[in-house]
């Protein structure tokens, strides 16, 4: 029978302990600050890529087909192997590491951020444009008959109303992002598992550690989905749309979480 | 820009705010609009009929280019509307210079358009800020006089799902007027209203009517018979029946046009 290293167990799973450790602390910091980037690098590049898909041009509709086509349709754990190890031979961008004086962010963490970020980006695009074409046709007339442009309709009165379609699907997607970081492990990257796999690999209590390591994972999905009711809330409040699911339907329903995709 | 080209600028009466020449459009093989010609003066309120599917509202939609055409000219005040034309052939403008012509041609939509995510006042200042960038302060006197004349001084900070269909539609109005439009289109702008609605709108049609131009596209006969100079029966995308309203309800000319009257007069 095994015996279960409580102590251990404990040890890293109460904060205060835990955070004594740098890989944790560090590793918990660079999991939410690349989570958080990589998300809004994604919102980004999927904003230009939906109307690029939804343009008159036919340039802009293929290359924005064609990254959709490909970052959905291939692994994130390639691409990330792809752009950290590929591009490193090729010596086009050898990614070093960033100093801000004590700051150091590594090129691992840099690749896998772009990665996760461009990745995202061919998701949030399909949220994106399903969320433009969800906002009635009749705004962009009237908005043209005022005499507005297509770029000033679209960012004073198309993307403003399609925001409220977006944003539960983008919490979402941030929710699965923290979970996806956990990838960054494949090119060392120090977030929050590559830490719990660094102290496995001193200790050897991989059942104990990864056990640990998913409950903070846990901690951070769950508190997340805390912040996501409140803001779909005050959305609803503001603008009269449907109140989103409960906390109890949020957490315990089966919805499609993409996990490692 | 090309509104500029003398070959552009073809009224010399400068009264014509719209004029159409021979304007075709096909909805793939369906020929939806057949040599409509058109002419509107200055301060005149021109009400067009028709059955459904006649073609009418496609035309209004046209003159600001919300629809493109496939032949003819359309102008607004002297320029060409959405084209210019290069050796006798159509070539689309350039958004900014549509745009820009679009600004000057109020449109009033079937089902109001307004803005959801934007208050009654907010709506109307819109434009006028973001387009004609005028200062903000300015702009919004001005739409509280609008609204004051629409009748919903006390709905400025309303949101539209929080006003009837009729107050919509008055700030929609309100709305377009915050251009200073020299011409207005009314795309049915009554017939997604309760019946209970339909009189406050055409109220404040009928006294924007005695000092605006306006092209309206409706099955009111009352407010053709009460505000009209003209009214224009449309039927198959063919302009049937041209007359003032008093010949066109007394003594119709044409047979289609008194077979649609029949239907719809009782």
């Amino acid at each position: 029978m095994y015996h279960f290293d409580w102590p251990l167990f404990f040890q890293y799973i109460w904060p205060p302990t835990a955070f004594q450790d740098p890989l944790i602390r560090n590793g918990l910091i660079a999991t939410i600050v690349v989570s958080i980037i990589a998300q809004a690098l994604g919102v980004i590049l999927g904003l230009f890529v939906a109307l690029g898909k939804m343009s008159k041009f036919p340039l802009f509709r293929v290359v924005s087909e064609a990254y959709i086509w490909y970052f959905r349709g291939t692994p994130l754990l390639v691409q990330m192997m792809l752009l950290f190890f590929g591009l490193g031979v090729t010596h086009l961008y050898d990614f070093p590491d960033l100093k801000f004086g004590a700051l150091v962010i590594t090129g691992a963490i840099q690749a896998g951020t772009l990665a996760l970020g461009i990745n995202e980006g061919a998701y949030m695009a399909e949220i994106v444009r399903a969320g433009i074409e969800a906002v009635d046709a009749g705004q962009m007339e009237a908005a043209k008959s005022l005499g507005m442009t297509y770029g000033l309709a679209m960012q004073r009165i198309v993307l403003p109303q399609a925001a409220k379609v977006i944003i539960p699907p983008l919490g979402n997607e941030f929710n699965s992002m923290m979970k996806t970081t956990s990838l960054m492990v494949v090119i060392s990257a120090g977030e929050l598992f590559y830490g719990f796999e660094q102290v496995n690999a001193r200790l050897f209590k991989p059942f104990e550690l990864f056990i640990a390591a998913s409950l903070y994972y846990l901690a951070l999905t769950t508190i997340w989905s805390f912040i996501q009711a409140r803001i779909e809330a005050s959305l609803g409040e503001r603008k009269g749309i449907e109140h989103g699911p409960s906390m109890f339907e949020r957490l315990f329903s089966g919805s499609s979480g993409k996990g490692a995709r | 820009m090309n509104t500029s080209t003398p070959a552009n600028v073809k009224l010399a009466d400068s009264n014509i705010i719209v004029k159409a020449e021979k304007v075709n459009k096909h909805f793939g093989s369906l020929h939806v609009l057949k040599d409509i010609s058109l002419e509107v003066r200055k301060n005149e309120v021109v009400v067009i009929i028709g059955p459904s599917g006649s073609g009418k509202s496609t035309f209004l939609r046209c003159i600001n280019h919300l629809e493109k055409i496939n032949s003819g000219h359309i102008y607004v005040n002297g320029h060409m509307i959405g084209y210019y034309e290069r050796n006798g052939k159509l070539v689309e403008d350039n958004e900014k210079n549509i745009s820009r012509q679009r600004a000057e041609i109020g449109m009033v939509f079937q089902r109001f358009n307004l803005f959801p995510h934007l208050t009654a006042i907010e709506n109307i200042m819109e434009a006028p800020v973001r387009v004609r960038k005028a200062p903000a302060d300015q702009v919004r006197v001005e739409a509280e006089r609008l609204l004051a004349r629409v009748g919903l001084a006390d709905k400025r900070d309303q949101y539209p799902n929080q006003l009837s269909g009729g107050q919509q539609q008055r700030v929609a109005i309100a709305r377009a007027l915050a251009m200073k439009p020299s011409l207005m289109l009314f795309d049915e702008p009554t017939s997604a209203l309760d019946p209970e609605m339909i009189g406050e709108v055409l109220d404040v049609m009928k006294e924007l009517a005695h000092e605006m131009t306006m092209i309206v596209v409706s099955h009111e006969m009352g407010f053709a018979r009460a505000a009209a100079n003209r009214i224009v029966f449309v039927d198959q995308g063919q302009i049937v029946e041209e007359a003032t309203p008093e010949e066109f309800f007394r003594n119709p000319r044409e047979e289609r046009t008194r077979l649609f009257l029949s239907q719809i007069l009782h």
